[in-house]
């Protein structure tokens, strides 16, 4: 019997591997994510390893490490060696031109032990000559001929750099200069290199060269392989990536999570379709455990198929990505074969599936003898849930709830002086947890409410509105278990675009602050401007927009009467930065006050100095310099310093009735156009502007903002993609639930098409139940999300806002309404394609 | 025994009517005739009852009859209306506003109530239900008590009076009937009979029911006999021995 009812289980499913892949479609998707995820490591470790742009690869012995530097003496003792063809001392020095930065390294510059290439005029062969790489060319102004001063390494005062060329290289940070290691070493007087590459001649023996490097080095010099120290380079750079994807299975595990619920939900509607042939095994003997290990055996036969066709189809598409990249020009490594992830992964899939089917085979095994006797084809599935049930989910409530108010509770003031943000994360996190799996024990009963809420405008709109909310309302626990999943998605997915928008705010108020304008230009050492560097930058309107210059003096105090307030020996720094000309401004955080209230008479503080003072926003108080005082009122207070890190901001007049020199410290300016081009326009014009000054620098502070924008954006991107994993996995799922819904409901589609529905009419009807699926689960998951990513971003303790991006919040609830939606165009489509008679299975 | 030869169709008198109808299933050697170039009418305010042994082409005659499916060749008129050779959405609309169904499975939809069924024809015309006719309909089937019940809570007898009023309420040229009673037990089925039966004499109401139950056919006014497809004879105001007869004569080739 018991082979027998195995039997036709399994012959049951082999008939139709349709529908064994489509019960299976979540695991195969989420095999698929799981051996991908694998197959993205190695060819992530692999790219990273072989495009590695460290020692070079012709490199055959490295003496020396930064640690133990040798001695530059030793290059050309090195160079004398038998055997040994070429010799390349490694360093990098900073060096200080005026008030901006160049850091050169030594280079050969030709040769396969070099890392640069040059493109334009010859590369330096004397001490004072330097190439830069293209971007130093833009960003410091220094084009081939140029002769400026510098100093950095063991020389401190500065001397002539000549720009002789320009060289290209794998990284190129916009402040890089390049020369042989002899000129390095002869111009910045260095001692020692970082280290030593060597290359040996063809057909030279390692072991011999080793050996005459012994006899002209001071005892025991480190020797290692060109092998070995690339090897070192690749494993810290894999060690990365290895922590990366540490990062990235954490996800994946919550997508394999949402695949088990949704085959759960799948394996519950198959078996309940087959209650009568299941009960008829029963009627002729077979009895419980008979039939809970044949569903199982089908189960497994599904994770078999699954996980095979899901690595099968992940090893294709790793092997076919990396290679579409090269053809287009990327350089990108081809994964390996990892056997054993391939079978893990297999395994993986038939024990998830085994483990999913568990619960609806012991339910569906329940079946009663006697339903094989009914009438009525399909028997109407159970609306509410059980007591123990019920029981278990509002104490999951309970739990989610206190550790919600447990988190909470333990919130950052923005007083406190230390915090830390793991136990509240923890907690948060386990609160969400708890709140999850407690909407998957509640879930069938908040189907009905919510459909009613959301169910209401579908309703009034045409009968078929009422017809598709009447069909999932008719079967809440599959439209709970499928909503679920779309709600752990929506959850996920909103806490991470919302996290990010409040993170965004956080860095725009950084970098309103450290970055207010494009560009700064600043006299060194406290000095003025020169007025012709104002005016002529004034005069470059074409390329400069928004010129604020400004000053700032460091020795202004705050009285109130005649006591001095604070502690500051010498006095605050003070500017009178004209806020309202900086577009940033509007970013700014206002602790107290308003920003606006600025004015002759009016001070805006540094939240340092208010807490040193002990003022407030509206206390009065005077500003004091060499004997002369003005009365002020405060405006606003700031979160921690002002702008240009200024204490004080004041108005223009208020500094000069203080007696403060009429010139300017320095002027901030933003570039004309965005992009690039624009950039480069304006570092020109304000370079032009500075002429020959001494002592005047330019800093591109956008470049700043602009790698900060960067990071925070592919942080975001990944972020999001890989939450996304579980948005996939639920609409699989909202997807293969449509299908085997409208198989069952044939008859019912057949009767509403002899009735009177018209194709499109089914169509439009189906397509919408799929929908309501993502419009039940993206309200849940939107309810929920946005409480827990506030709550997540206070337990953070960064004092950020808390950020509510309706705009991608309403796009993501429509994204999965639709996507929700098109997961059930097909099904829809073969629903409506049966002809009423056949569907309505009359016998002629 | 009172079988004739029918005269040709007046297809304009009649409620709906077949003209040399024939439907082929399939093609070449295994090609089925279920019908064979059958003609008939159906008249106005009449209960009609189509009978024929399994594979006589009964229910094929009464899904052509009602649009729901297609014959190979000749025509069906609707109360003046060609069904011939018209589009799906054509038919769609002609079953939603003109015609009536009775299963022999119910066929209600589980999700909604029993009220919900019955108009469910007229919200998908966005008609509005004539209150009157439904107030009368509930009352006459007894179904006051049930309307917001679901159909999983309700008895056999019960659910295919739902389905009657659903067929009832929008006023349909014609109710087709597809073995209504051959899901209830005999009680049941009378009633619904019985129903059938007073909706004709009371509301005008055409009825074309196909049954293979002398019992049930004794309620019609008339009935047509089919066999391999053709129409083999006709019993007017039959009863339970007449029909009886004349289908024992049928299956001995009389």
């Amino acid at each position: 019997m018991r082979a027998a009812a195995l039997r036709t289980q399994v012959s049951a499913a082999a008939r139709r591997p349709g529908r064994l892949i489509l019960t299976g479609l979540a695991v195969l998707v989420v095999s698929f994510v799981v051996f991908g995820t694998v197959l993205a490591q190695q060819i992530t470790e692999r790219t990273t390893r072989d495009n590695l742009s460290g020692t070079p690869a012709a490199t055959d012995l490295v003496i020396g490490s930064p640690d133990q530097p040798p001695a530059v003496a030793a290059l050309s003792r090195l160079r004398a060696v038998p055997g040994v063809a070429e010799v390349v001392g490694r360093t990098e020095i900073g060096v200080s031109l005026g008030e901006s930065y160049l850091n050169l390294r030594a280079d050969p510059g030709t040769g396969p032990l070099s890392t640069t290439r040059l493109v334009e005029g010859s590369y330096p062969d004397a001490p004072g000559e330097v190439a830069v790489t293209p971007r130093t060319v833009e960003r410091l102004g220094l084009t081939v001929g140029t002769v400026t001063s510098g100093f950095g390494g063991e020389r401190t005062g500065p001397s002539p750099l000549t720009i002789t060329g320009v060289v290209a290289t794998a990284d190129d940070a916009g402040y890089d200069g390049y020369a042989p290691d002899a000129v390095v070493s002869a111009w910045a007087g260095l001692r020692t290199v970082s280290q030593i590459d060597l290359r040996l001649a063809p057909g030279a023996s390692a072991d011999t060269v080793r050996q005459g490097i012994a006899g002209v080095l001071p005892a025991d010099p480190q020797v290692r392989t060109g092998a070995e120290v690339r090897q070192e380079e690749a494993d810290a750079a894999a060690d990365q990536v290895g922590r990366l994807f540490v990062l990235v299975g954490l996800f994946v595990a919550v997508a394999v999570a949402a695949a088990a619920l949704v085959v759960t939900s799948t394996f519950r509607i198959v078996f309940a379709q087959r209650m009568r042939q299941l009960a008829l095994l029963r009627a002729v003997g077979a009895n419980r455990g008979t039939l809970v290990s044949a569903l199982t055996a089908e189960g497994a036969l599904t994770g078999l198929v699954a996980g095979v066709v899901g690595v099968a189809a992940a090893l294709a598409a790793g092997y076919a990505l990396p290679a579409i990249l090269r053809a287009s020009g990327k350089a990108v490594s081809s994964p390996g074969l990892p056997l054993a992830a391939a079978v893990a992964v297999v395994v993986g899939a038939v024990v998830l599936t085994v483990l999913a089917v568990l619960a609806p085979a012991f339910s569906a095994a329940r079946v009663s003898p006697l339903e094989a006797l009914r009438a009525a084809s399909t028997t109407a599935g159970r609306r509410g849930i059980g007591v123990a049930r019920l029981v278990a989910g509002l104490l999951l409530v309970v739990g989610a709830a206190l550790a919600g108010a447990a988190t909470f509770s333990r919130l950052p003031t923005p007083e406190q002086e230390s915090y830390d943000p793991r136990p509240g994360m923890l907690l948060l996190v386990g609160s969400g947890t708890l709140a999850f799996f407690a909407l998957v024990a509640l879930g069938p009963l908040l189907v009905r409410p919510v459909l009613a809420v959301l169910g209401w405008p579908l309703r009034q709109f045409a009968p078929l509105g009422r017809l598709a909310v009447g069909g999932i309302g008719g079967a809440p626990r599959r439209a709970a278990a499928v909503s679920v999943v779309v709600a752990l998605g929506v959850t996920l997915i909103s806490a991470v675009v919302i996290g990010g928008a409040s993170m965004r705010v956080l860095s725009d108020r950084e970098m309103a602050l450290s970055a207010p304008a494009d560009f700064e230009v600043t006299a060194s050492n406290g000095s003025l401007l020169p007025d012709a560097v104002v005016t002529r930058a004034e005069a470059a309107r074409g390329a400069l927009a928004r010129m604020a210059p400004y000053r700032r003096i460091d020795d202004v105090t705050l009285l109130r009467g005649t006591d001095r307030l604070g502690s500051a020996e010498s006095g605050y720094p003070t500017s009178d930065l004209d806020l309202p000309a900086l577009p940033t401004t509007e970013d700014l955080d206002v602790t107290q006050g308003r920003l606006a209230d600025r004015g002759p008479g009016r001070i805006v503080l540094g939240g340092w100095v208010a807490r040193e003072t002990g003022l407030r926003a509206g206390d009065t108080a005077r500003l004091a310099r060499a004997g002369k005082t003005v009365d002020v009122r405060v405006a606003a207070v700031l979160p921690d310093h002002g702008p240009l890190h200024a204490g004080i901001l004041t108005d223009r007049a208020d500094l000069d009735r203080l007696g403060a020199p009429k010139g300017y410290s320095g002027l901030l300016a933003d570039a004309a156009r965005p992009g690039e081009d624009g950039r480069t326009a304006g570092v020109r014009a304000l370079r032009q502007a500075i002429g020959g000054s001494d002592g005047v620098g330019l800093a591109v502070l956008a470049d700043e903002r602009d790698r900060n924008d960067a990071l925070l954006d592919t942080l975001l991107w990944i972020a999001v993609g890989l939450v996304s994993l579980t948005v996939l996995i639920a609409v699989v799922g909202v997807g293969s639930t449509t299908a085997l819904s409208v198989v069952e409901r044939e008859r019912e589609s057949g009767l509403l098409r002899a009735v009177g529905l018209s194709r499109p009419g089914l169509r439009a009807m189906l397509t919408a139940e799929s929908g309501l699926y993502g419009v039940i689960g993206a309200t849940i998951g939107l309810l929920l999300g946005v409480p827990y990513a506030w709550l997540a971003v206070q337990a953070l303790g960064v004092n950020a806002p808390l950020a509510l991006p309706v705009l991608p919040l309403v796009g993501l609830f429509a994204a999965l309404v639709v996507l929700t939606a098109l997961a059930g165009v097909l099904p829809a489509r073969r629903a409506s394609r049966v002809s009423p008679v056949t569907a309505l299975g009359i016998d002629g | 025994m009172r079988t004739h030869v029918p005269a040709a169709p007046e297809t304009s008198r009649a409620a709906v009517a077949a003209v040399d109808l024939v439907k082929v299933y399939g093609n070449g050697d295994t090609a089925v005739r279920a019908l064979d170039g059958v003609s008939v009418d159906f008249g106005r305010a009449e209960f009609t009852a189509i009978m024929g042994s399994s594979g006589s082409g009964k229910s094929t005659l009464m899904h052509c009859l009602a649009g729901l499916d297609t014959a190979t060749s000749g025509r069906v008129v609707l109360g003046g209306t060609e069904l011939t050779g018209r589009s799906d959405r054509t038919l769609t609309r002609v079953r939603r506003e003109r015609i009536g169904f009775v299963f022999q499975s119910f066929n209600l939809l589980p999700q909604l109530t029993a009220a919900q069924n019955i108009t469910l024809p007229l919200d998908l015309a966005g008609r509005q239900p004539d209150g009157e006719l439904l107030a009368h309909l509930v009352d006459v089937l007894g179904l006051g008590q049930r309307l917001a019940h679901r159909p999983s809570e309700l008895s056999g007898g019960q659910q295919q009076r739902v389905a009657l009023a659903r067929a009832l309420v929008a006023r349909p040229e014609v109710v087709f009937a597809d073995e209504p009673t051959g899901n209830l037990d005999s009680r049941s089925g009378a009633e619904v009979l019985a129903i059938l039966r007073d909706s004709v004499r009371d509301l005008g109401q055409t009825v074309v029911m196909v049954t293979h139950d002398p019992i049930a056919a004794a309620y019609a006014d008339r009935v047509v006999l089919l066999a391999d497809g053709r129409v083999a004879g006709e019993i007017d105001k039959p009863n339970q021995g007449s029909v009886t007869d004349a289908l024992r004569d049928l299956a001995a080739g009389a």
